[in-house]
């Protein structure tokens, strides 16, 4: 961390190898997280890029006060949601029914302790984990991989979306339903 | 909201130990007993922390020339 805020300031001067360093720092948890938003490696290379060059164009307005990598999480869910307002809204599924519904405790189609392809190396697994993940609204897509993938906290996922706390949690709790749901139809 | 009061609904609602809230209020405390009580809760909780798990688990590599063809886009190449 105190490594961290010396390359921050030194970037903030126009160092350009503390620049490269903060890159290196960050690159892969930024193609990660971008990857785990649009699910497509071309796009999150782009969004990477965008990622840092808004970082660049704008390190001297980061105050300091919150982590840096709290900042890029923002930029990047920006670009991605910039990018995903461009889509129809009925290209995802609608999540205003699940809203407390019995039905989502209902018993489970199949034991996921007996499915086969439990480990994540495994390319149906992945093809499952996409295809359910690509139907849920970016919206919620983000809120869902802040706060549980990321482990990012609720308040930090509220403050990084600009969204209040409850909000954050319906939309967690939603995006948790459907995606578990989505998953258990998958393995049957 | 009474302990005795929880149901099914608000365990699926509220599961407080994934959502980072304080464990040892009253409702956390309802909804851990309740989860010990009620197998298809118990069962929704799980599979819930298997799918975070699943989205965990799965990541990429970096594409081996990204590094390089990111800072010369960003004009930090040496
Ligand atoms: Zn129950």
């Amino acid at each position: 961390m105190q490594e961290e805020k010396l390359l921050i300031s030194l970037a903030k001067s126009g160092d350009k190898a503390a620049l490269a360093e903060l890159v290196k720092l960050y690159e892969s948890t930024i193609y990660n997280f971008a990857f785990k938003i649009c699910r497509d490696k071309e796009k999150a290379e782009n969004i990477m890029q965008e990622t840092f060059y808004s970082m660049i164009k704008s390190l001297n307005q980061f105050e300091g006060d919150s982590k840096l990598s709290t900042w890029l999480y923002r930029i990047v869910s920006n670009h991605c949601l910039m990018g995903a307002r461009k889509l129809k809204s009925s290209n995802f599924v609608s999540l205003d029914e699940i809203e407390d519904d019995e039905n989502n405790v209902k018993e489970l189609a199949v034991d996921w302790d007996s499915i086969p392809f439990k480990s994540t190396e495994n390319d149906e697994l992945k093809k499952i984990l996409d295809d359910s993940i690509k139907k849920l609204h970016p919206d919620y897509r983000v809120v869902f991989l802040l706060r549980d993938v990321e482990g990012l906290s609720t308040e930090e996922t509220a403050s990084i979306l600009e969204l209040t706390v409850p909000a954050v949690k319906s939309r967690l709790h939603r995006a948790r339903a459907f995606l578990r749901n989505d998953i258990n139809e998958a393995f049957k | 909201m009474k302990e005795n009061e929880i149901k099914c609904k608000d365990v699926v609602n509220h599961i407080c130990e994934s959502l980072g809230e304080d464990l040892n209020s009253a409702q956390c405390i309802a909804i851990k007993k309740h989860l010990g009580e009620c197998k298809n809760c118990a069962s929704y909780f799980k599979t819930v922390e298997m799918t975070i798990d699943f989205y965990k688990k799965y990541n990429v590599e970096l594409p081996e020339d990204a590094h390089d063809k990111l800072l010369k886009s960003l004009g930090l190449n040496t």
